[in-house]
């Protein structure tokens, strides 16, 4: 009879894989729920419901937060750099590797909850070198995820704070992720500045500002900071 | 019970103030409010202090109640500045959930749970990065702060499983620890913003919100370096080779960041960047007493982690309450600024000598400790190199203060109180201004006048990016009384009242037009009295008092600021029993201590358990700093538990 964990955790490693290689970012988000669920799912004993209940909610957050970053439909994922079928190689190869190593003995985890947390972190390793944000944010999250498996593995079962504690740096680096992504009211001002003029009223904007004289420009500290000209005095 | 007023304060609060998102008092009142409740109830944490989530507790400490509540005050301090010198509507959450996430970390008796509650402490500083798409060569904020939450998120949930130490299949567990320790320590001089990762942290100005480096480089980074300090001389506390050429790692970027962050806070011009490289040069002591290894560094480090909270956020809100008073943060532009804020330059003393304290104060013999323990005596000049270093930057900053008033500076109001019969007219003018506010929008073809509140915050950049002057706008203010307006108008103009005049660059355009011809008898149709004349004695307190509040904005930042300043003073020469917290430490100090701790080298005879093998002799008549015997475990009666997760004790 295949176990409860095991499951969990090909299901982890899906959510995983379409998480990091998603162009689209409903995908992604659909991803990076499926694989915090399921991840709640691998542990011996089984968790609690409250745990699991935190868990889900949790991981129905993080996917809102994420979701409702990108729905505007600007910003979407770069997807694999190396291709899915390669992604989905290197998962499978780094989960067989988890399931057979024993590098602590005995353990004190369920060894599927090993191989998912290795294939977790080997996934999410490629992403964590680009310049994207949104890929960089959701590997942070499946690294994190891997991680807090290889410390149920490996250590012991995960107590009720432990799952409120994960869940909150799951959540807290999705939102980060999403605030990240997101275009603040910095960039928007600076939409502003040049909203209702022409390209070529722009583009002399820009040559005038860099072509005056500091005197003739003075500019304070703030306004210097955010980019913004200063008023004739 | 407090533990769990100050959890639930700084979730509501956060959750609050991001509701009321954007602008508005609410998310004001909110962020402020649950500020004000957390520090209350960290004032009430105490060593018998627990909190039961389900079958963990989270168990509190003098010391954790005293970090806590100073760095909510901290906070607290740094969002009244903000009310005058430009409120971020991002700032207070972030702030509260940072704290939130802190008050778990430090309260935790499990590591995994205090490792990873200060790793989503970590992700709230997200919030106050605003600065992301990268132009003219600016650097990505963006990029960089989601990178360093990973980096801090990764290296302490994996220190979380190495500390609890797993029975490893290899005999002995050396790479383990030595890349946990280097994982901890770099992600910690990360997120500090250390040399060599310190380019993010200088660029701060730029890329994130005013106020920003007191979250990002002061109270998240201490509070992580009290959970980095925890397993300090414990789980790495083994001197084995590799820890050791580690440690060596560790020191350089300590010294680097001590010595190259002075010196660039010495000749940087931008007051931000000084600021910034301010807080990072003292970062690193915290990075030396990490590299330490031994237990005589906790005491020390955690006496030295209140003083640099404390006073570093003064020195946040200082350079911020400059920038505002004068309208500019370079340094040129600031040349006299002392001659105006005269209680500003007070606060920049008091600020410096909270950090350097004085031969027998506390947190000077916390510094000389920690370089004592972490260096080998002949890189110990370090510590007065410090000291010189932090004077000669103070000193440059009073020296430019002194000087010629540059035009901002002279142009500026200062401190000088405005009381009376001027401030009357000012509030006349003030209260015409407001009603200009409602008025002019449909004279000068303005799109609504409710738009304002919502501008106030990066009004004074979008005035001053667009100066047109509205036509219809000397139409609209014939009335407003001369005196009054001069004095408003100037102001406005200048830097004081922000709230109207920032709020719309047309108004500002419009009162300066209109105070003109308001100086003119002749051009104005409504009869003129004289300035020093009585006026409406009638009239009730209330508009002048509004005025008096309004046009002594500065005085008020700086009594603030200085306020903020004495309190850290006073935490760094020991007050607020912050010595005796010290000494106390968190309850994972005793976890940690409880921890099955390697001891492949068998640590040295005697009665100190320090055995670094670079340490320095302690002074004569002096076994430990700041007066205390010896580096005795934590004594708080705290049910500790061993290390291990779920394992309750």
């Amino acid at each position: 009879m295949i176990q409860l964990t095991v499951v969990g955790a090909v299901a982890a490693v899906i959510g995983g894989v379409v998480a990091i290689t998603g162009r689209d970012s409903r995908l992604v988000a659909a991803g990076l729920f499926l694989a915090m669920v399921a991840a709640s799912l691998v542990s011996s004993p089984e968790p609690t419901y409250t745990a699991l209940v935190f868990r889900v909610l949790g991981a129905l957050l993080a996917a809102y937060l994420l979701w409702a970053a990108t729905r505007n439909g600007s910003i979407s994922s770069e997807g694999s750099y190396i291709g899915v079928p390669a992604e989905v190689v290197a998962a499978a190869a780094a989960f067989c590797v988890g399931w057979y190593v024993v590098p602590v003995k005995p353990l004190a985890g369920p060894l599927a909850a090993q191989a998912a947390g290795i294939a977790l972190v080997v996934l999410a390793l490629g992403p964590l070198a680009g310049r994207n944000i949104l890929r960089g944010g959701v590997a942070l999250a499946v690294i994190a995820l891997g991680i807090s498996l290889l410390m149920e593995a490996w250590t012991a079962p995960a107590s009720s704070l432990d799952q409120i504690v994960t869940t909150a740096v799951m959540v807290g680096i999705v939102g980060a992720t999403g605030l990240l992504i997101a275009p603040t009211d910095v960039d928007l001002a600076d939409d502003v500045e040049t909203e209702g003029l022409a390209d070529e009223e722009v583009a002399g904007q820009a040559v005038s500002e860099t072509d005056t004289e500091p005197e003739a420009l003075p500019a304070t500290g703030r306004a210097r900071r955010l980019g913004v000209r200063e008023p004739h005095r | 019970m407090s533990l769990f007023v100050f959890l639930v304060a700084c979730g509501g609060g956060t959750l609050l103030s991001l509701a009321a998102r954007p602008g508005g008092w609410f998310g004001k009142l909110a962020g402020i409010g649950g500020l004000l409740v957390a520090f209350v109830a960290a004032l009430l944490i105490r060593s018998g202090t627990h909190l039961t989530v389900g079958d963990m507790a989270l168990v509190g400490s003098a010391y954790s109640g005293l970090f806590l509540a100073c760095a909510t005050a901290s906070g607290l301090l740094i969002c009244v500045v903000a009310l005058a010198a430009g409120w971020s509507d991002e700032f207070a959450p972030a702030a509260l959930a940072s704290f939130a996430g802190l008050a778990v970390a430090l309260t935790a008796t499990d590591s995994g749970v205090a490792l990873a509650a200060g790793a989503a402490a970590t992700t709230a500083g997200a919030l106050v990065i605003a600065k992301g798409v990268p132009g003219n060569g600016a650097p990505d904020g963006r990029l960089a702060e989601i990178r360093t939450i990973g980096l801090v998120a990764v290296a302490f949930m994996f220190a979380g499983i190495a500390t609890a130490r797993p029975p490893w299949s290899n005999p002995g567990d050396s790479p383990v620890l030595v890349l946990t320790f280097l994982g901890v320590a770099v992600a910690l001089a990360v997120r500090s913003g250390a040399v060599p990762f310190h380019v993010p942290a200088s660029h701060l100005g730029r890329t994130a919100r005013v106020f920003a480096p007191a979250l990002l480089l002061v109270w998240i980074p201490a509070g992580l370096g009290l959970l980095a300090m925890s397993w300090s001389a414990t789980v790495f506390g083994n001197h084995n080779e590799w820890l050791n050429n580690a440690g060596v790692i560790v020191q350089l970027i300590a010294i680097a960041t001590i010595v190259l962050g002075g010196l660039a806070a010495l000749v940087h011009d931008e007051l931000e960047e000084v600021v910034a490289y301010s807080i990072v040069a003292d970062a690193g002591f915290v990075l030396l007493a990490l590299a330490a290894r031994t237990d005589a560094a906790a005491e020390p480090v955690r006496l030295w982690l209140l003083a640099f909270v404390a006073a570093k956020t003064g020195l946040v809100a200082w350079a911020a309450a400059v920038s505002h008073a004068f309208g500019t943060s370079n340094l040129a532009g600031l040349r006299g600024w002392l001659r105006r804020t005269p209680l500003l330059g007070l606060a920049l003393v008091a600020i410096v000598v909270a950090t350097l304290g004085w031969p027998g104060s506390a947190v000077y013999e916390a510094r000389s400790t920690i370089i004592r323990l972490a260096l080998p005596g002949s890189l110990q000049l370090l510590f007065l190199a410090s000291i010189v270093v932090t004077i000669a930057y103070g000193g440059r900053l009073l020296l430019l203060g002194v000087l010629e008033p540059a035009a901002d500076v002279a142009a500026a109001r200062g401190e000088r109180p405005h009381w009376g019969y001027a401030s009357a007219g000012a509030a006349e003018a003030t209260a015409d201004l407001d009603l200009a506010v409602a008025g002019l929008p449909a004279a000068a073809g303005l799109p609504a006048a409710a738009g304002l509140p919502a501008a106030a915050e990066s009004a004074d950049t979008t005035a001053e990016a667009t100066p047109a002057t509205p036509p219809g706008a000397d139409a609209t203010l014939p009335g407003v009384a001369a005196v009054g307006l001069e004095e408003g108008a100037a102001t406005t103009r200048r830097h004081g009242s922000r709230a109207a005049a920032a709020a719309n660059p047309t108004l500002a355009a419009a009162v300066a037009a209109a105070s003109e011809p308001a100086s003119e008898p002749a051009s104005t149709p409504e009869p003129e009295p004289a300035p020093d004349a009585p006026r409406k004695e009638s009239s009730p307190w209330g508009p002048r008092l509004a005025a008096t509040w309004r046009f002594n904005r500065t005085l008020e930042v700086s009594l603030v600021v200085i306020a903020g300043a004495s309190l850290a003073a006073i935490l760094a020469f020991g007050g607020f029993n912050a010595r005796a917290a010290s000494h106390s430490g968190i309850p994972l100090d005793k976890a940690a201590h409880a921890a099955p701790t390697p001891t492949l080298v068998p640590p040295p005879p005697g009665p100190s358990p320090t055995p670094q093998p670079t340490l320095a002799p302690f002074p004569s008549g002096s076994a430990l700093p700041s007066g205390s015997a010896a580096p005795t475990p934590v004594p708080t009666p705290v049910p500790t538990s061993a290390p291990n997760r779920g394992d309750t004790g």
